[in-house]
């Protein structure tokens, strides 16, 4: 990077979120001095942190673990030893029963009754013989897995009720996108480096911030900040003149009834793909603006409700499969961390309701969505309404965006108007339309400045989709070349052993052996001319220690080995494919039991 | 998951095994050369009139082999390079035709 192209830059970023303020944490590294603008009054997007009365609220509860060495360094850095290692305890609540999630076989069968469990054991059996020949959604994703019987308890009202459309609608490429850390190669792999080290962590224990995840973006804040770089705050941009469609030279921001037009020479954006193809300026083609209208997002309300109890429950959170309420997920932030709290004798809850921006519920009234709370916590049996304190309301619009059947298509559109625009470059969760985590999204927000500042070529539409993004991101580290080495030696381990060539070399060497040994007793002479050998005799007929009968001993050789060879390798490769599929069922089941973290 | 259960998958249907004709050989020539080295020892400690009649029949192709604590050093040493021959041999033949039919499979498809 010359001096010169730094002086000349000025880096406008849309939206401070993880990605937003990730990428703006490292232009002002570079004392590129970037400026972000942000619609809400404060940091963090999604994934902020509200403030009620001393009270936080982390809105949709983000734990702070990642795979991604160079994000959590990132953490580290800015936040120090400001994190709390928390417990993680969470679970369902279907049935007016409470079950333990992550799930637990002996748990869930005293909790459905032994007749449910039955059905749900014959149901397992019929899908797992006859599936669905096609996975295209996400019903027949999980029902081909774990029975539909099983999909219709633990799977069906929680997935619809977070993503408000039925499950026969939704993509099953979203499935495999959340849970592909429990693939099956890393389940192996576990086995042998790190036996499910990672998993177990995921499950048990996470990080997290002190007063929640927006303590740590407002570090980040206060980084760019000290660094040089602006963020404002209760700026929204309105419009985004592009020139012919392939630079965009500014923004139209509006903040407190005043326009201002900022002028930028790169933009990064973290804002919904879609509201950025609404606000260019001149309009974009009448194609890409109707697949922007098709694309859609879930957005939630968290209800927060100040209960007079010092201990409600011990879970951090709780998720509500029951059809009869319309919460989706129970936060208890001071289980989260005990400083969410200003006040030790109460509680604070999130009851989360997943919505669309402008239905009923989400035009409810504040007071009324307050009495909804407190109605539904009372019907789960958790705390009487006559306990509540006090309460606030919280709403976050496309806070998920949605995998129905047609975004693909419409998202092809989108991203390929967008690649187009030569400084632009769109990142996090909704600026890409993926369902990632923060971490992903910080990434995204790296991979994108590292674009700009190095000229490297990283595609950003891919991280979380590639395997490989992280170590795009990191760079590979000794023990992640291990890895691979490893990965490859087993990839060779499983591989299939050829019947015919392995029958043939064991026959060839078998029948050169029998055919030498043969031969070197007849050379060698005697008056008896080996007698021992020649009891093979019993079962190669005609076969004797002379001249002819070394030929006759090899083919009979090259006979008895390739058969055995042949065997050995029938068996072997059988052997193989039952371990393989052993360890599939293995790592279905652990799927089923941590299904809920990926929803 | 998904993509990856079709990767192994993949390989477990479609790729064949190679096999390392040295390790192959060493392995195969280490467990020859012990099984040798036992059975000879066994025989030596077990004792009797005439020590190991038949495991001596070696004798005839191992040349100055015989059924005592020095002969299943010889023992070994023959075994080994015997089982190594065998070993090294086996997957030397094996690789061989394996590159041969996917070449033959790649060119048919």
């Amino acid at each position: 990077m010359d001096q010169e192209q730094t002086c000349g830059r000025q880096v406008i970023i849309i939206g401070a979120g993880p990605a937003g303020l990730t990428a703006a944490y490292e232009l002002a590294k570079l004392d590129d001095n970037p400026i972000v603008i942000e619609k809400g009054d404060k940091v963090g997007g999604i994934a902020r942190t509200e403030d009620y009365k001393g009270y936080y609220f982390d809105m949709g509860g983000h734990r702070f673990f990642t795979k991604v060495e160079e994000v959590n360094r990132k953490w580290r850095e800015v936040l120090g030893d400001k994190f709390l290692r928390r417990p993680r305890l969470s679970r369902i609540y279907y049935n007016r029963k409470f079950f333990d999630y992550p799930l637990k076989p002996m748990n869930a069968l005293l909790g459905l009754g032994l007749r449910q469990s039955i059905l749900i054991a014959l149901s397992y059996i019929r899908w797992r013989l006859r599936p669905y020949p096609e996975e295209e959604t996400f019903e027949q994703w999980v029902t081909n897995r774990f029975g539909r019987r099983l999909f219709r308890i633990f799977f069906k009202a929680y997935t619809e009720k977070v993503w408000g459309i039925s499950c026969s609608e939704l993509k099953a490429e979203w499935a495999a996108q959340r849970i592909k850390d429990l693939s099956l190669k890393t389940l192996l792999l576990s086995m042998i480096v790190k036996p499910k080290k990672t998993i177990t962590t995921l499950i048990d224990q996470f990080d997290y911030p002190q007063r929640g995840p927006g303590m740590m973006w407002n570090a980040f804040k206060g980084e760019v900040e000290k660094r040089g770089g602006s963020i404002r705050l209760n700026s929204e941009v309105v419009a985004i003149h592009n020139g012919g469609g392939k630079y965009i030279h500014s923004v139209e921001v509006a903040c407190n009834g005043q326009k201002e037009v900022i002028h930028g020479t790169d933009f990064i954006s973290s804002m919904p793909v879609t509201e950025f193809i609404k606000k260019l300026n001149p309009p974009a083609p009448p194609e890409v603006l109707l697949a922007a209208e098709k694309l859609r997002y879930r957005d939630f309300m968290t209800v927060c409700l100040i209960v007079n109890q010092a201990d409600l429950f011990p879970d951090n959170w709780i998720y509500v499969h029951d059809p009869a309420v319309k919460v989706g997920r129970i936060q208890n932030f001071k289980n989260w961390s005990p400083h969410m709290v200003p006040d030790a004798a109460k509680t604070s809850l999130g009851l989360e309701y997943f919505c669309n921006e402008g239905d009923e519920l989400w035009n409810m009234a504040d007071p009324d969505l307050i009495e909804l709370g407190k109605r539904e916590l009372e019907h789960i049996g958790l705390a009487s309404p006559a306990d509540i304190d006090d309460g606030c309301v919280f709403r976050v619009p496309k806070a998920y965006p949605i995998y129905d059947s047609e975004y693909r298509d419409y998202l092809a559109i989108v991203k390929n108007f967008v690649s187009r625009v030569e400084n632009y470059q769109t990142i996090g969760r909704n600026g890409l339309h993926r369902y990632n985590n923060q971490d992903h999204a910080m990434v995204t927000g790296m991979l994108a400045v590292r674009n700009l500042t190095t000229g490297e070529h990283h595609d950003l539409w891919s991280v979380n989709t590639d395997k490989e993004y992280h170590e795009e991101i990191t760079g590979k580290s000794e023990p992640e070349i291990a890895l691979e080495a490893v990965k490859e030696a087993f990839a060779q381990a499983f591989a299939k052993l050829d019947r015919l060539a392995f029958g043939f070399s064991i026959g060839a060497t078998a029948g050169l052996l029998l055919f030498l040994a043969t031969l070197f007793l007849v050379v060698k002479g005697g008056d008896v001319v080996g007698p021992n050998l020649q009891l093979l005799q019993q079962y190669f007929p005609w076969y004797t220690v002379t001249l002819p009968g070394s030929f006759l001993g090899l083919g009979y050789g090259f006979l008895a080995g390739f058969v055995a060879g042949w065997g050995f390798a029938l068996l072997r490769n059988l052997s193989v494919f039952l371990y393989i599929a052993l360890i599939q069922r293995r790592a279905e089941r652990l799927l089923l039991r941590n299904f809920l973290e990926y929803v | 998951m998904a993509e990856d259960e079709k990767t192994l998958g993949k390989v477990v249907l479609t790729r064949l095994l190679r096999l390392n004709a040295i390790m192959q050989g060493v392995v195969t020539g280490i467990v020859a050369g012990l099984g040798i080295f036992i059975a000879t020892n066994w025989l030596v400690l077990k004792g009797g009139d005439v020590v190991g009649p038949h495991l001596g029949l070696l004798g005839h192709f191992f040349i100055g082999y015989k059924v005592s604590f020095v002969g299943s050093f010889i023992g070994f040493a023959y075994a080994f390079v015997t089982g190594f021959l065998i070993g090294y041999f086996i997957a030397r033949i094996y690789n061989r035709i394996v590159d041969v039919r996917e070449r033959q499979r790649t060119i048919g498809s």
